[in-house]
């Protein structure tokens, strides 16, 4: 009799587990894919992290915390196994943030965009973000240093909170909420220079201030 | 040259960099301290020019929210669909 209890709760368990794969199947690629940079690797590595999830399924006590569980499972696969190896994409380097560099950052940000301007930018009516092509967007998200962009890619595309992304990378929410500071700070600066380079900003203006 | 110095001085004098510090906490929904929210509100409804970031940050916000997910493979999508089979 406790075999086929036993035998039920497994087979209502994989159910479940599959269930969850197939819900996550195109934001796990996604992750890794933006990790790996090529499709192959992310493929490997979408795989390996649905086999070492099922085997260790049984450590996962609230079931509610799926997500972030498997996706920190495929960001400790991606860190162990494709770091390591000859096939690993080129990662930007980037300096876990103290408070003084970050101030800095964004002290540098708002004396560089001139009051005038900003209002310009955010007016609804002005139509620099219909010009402004969501593939701009996530070139530049790409172009971050890789530690900002898998913040920014967790947080604003996959919808996982603070807590969760800190779970998912292993670090505290304090170093969360730094890395999406600086990594939208220099989102803003990207897209900024984008639209001087655009023409969509009046140069002859912003050099009063250079 | 002159103009810059005094937005650089109106920057170092403002709460504008404490605000920037707590935008996309706020933004996102993450910013749970009481004060911390009434100061955002205060100063984004007070500040032409965080106010202005800020719906900027909203419009980004936005586009992000929506951008297409790559379709998962479908040699990806066999290769889940045998391991998930091969599952004991």
């Amino acid at each position: 009799m406790s075999n086929n209890k036993s035998k039920f709760a497994k087979n209502t368990l994989k159910t479940w587990f599959s269930q969850q794969i197939l819900e996550n199947r195109d934001s796990l690629y996604n992750v890794a894919y933006r990790l790996t940079r090529n499709s192959a690797d992310a493929e490997d590595l979408v795989a390996d992290t649905v086999i070492k999830a099922w085997d260790s399924i049984l450590s996962l006590h609230e079931h509610e915390r799926f997500r972030a569980w498997i996706f920190r499972i495929l960001h400790n696969g991606f860190i162990s196994q494709y770091r390591k190896s000859s096939k690993a994409p080129t990662l930007k380097p980037f300096e876990e943030s103290d408070s003084g560099q970050e101030t800095h950052e964004v002290a540098e940000l708002l004396i560089e965009q001139p009051n005038d301007f900003l209002c310009w930018w955010a007016n609804p009516e002005k139509n620099y973000f219909s010009d402004l092509l969501t593939e701009d967007i996530i070139t530049a998200i790409e172009d971050l240093p890789k530690e900002f962009q898998l913040t920014v890619t967790l947080i604003n595309i996959e919808g996982f909170s603070y807590d969760e992304t800190a779970e998912i990378l292993n670090v505290s929410p304090g170093t969360v909420r730094s890395r999406m500071n600086r990594g939208r700070t220099l989102l803003q600066k990207a897209l900024w220079q984008h639209a001087c380079d655009a023409g969509l900003i009046n140069t002859t203006q912003i050099s009063e201030y250079i | 040259m002159k103009d810059k110095e005094a937005n650089k001085q109106l920057v170092e004098d403002s709460d504008c960099l404490e605000a920037m510090d707590h935008l996309y906490a706020y933004l996102s929904g993450e910013l749970k301290d009481k004060d911390s929210l009434a100061m955002m509100e205060h100063h984004l409804s007070h500040c032409k020019s965080c106010f202005s970031r800020s719906e900027i940050e909203k419009e980004i916000n936005t586009r992000l929210q929506s951008t297409k997910q790559l379709e998962t493979p479908e040699s990806l999508k066999t290769r889940l669909d045998d391991i998930l089979k091969e599952m004991d």
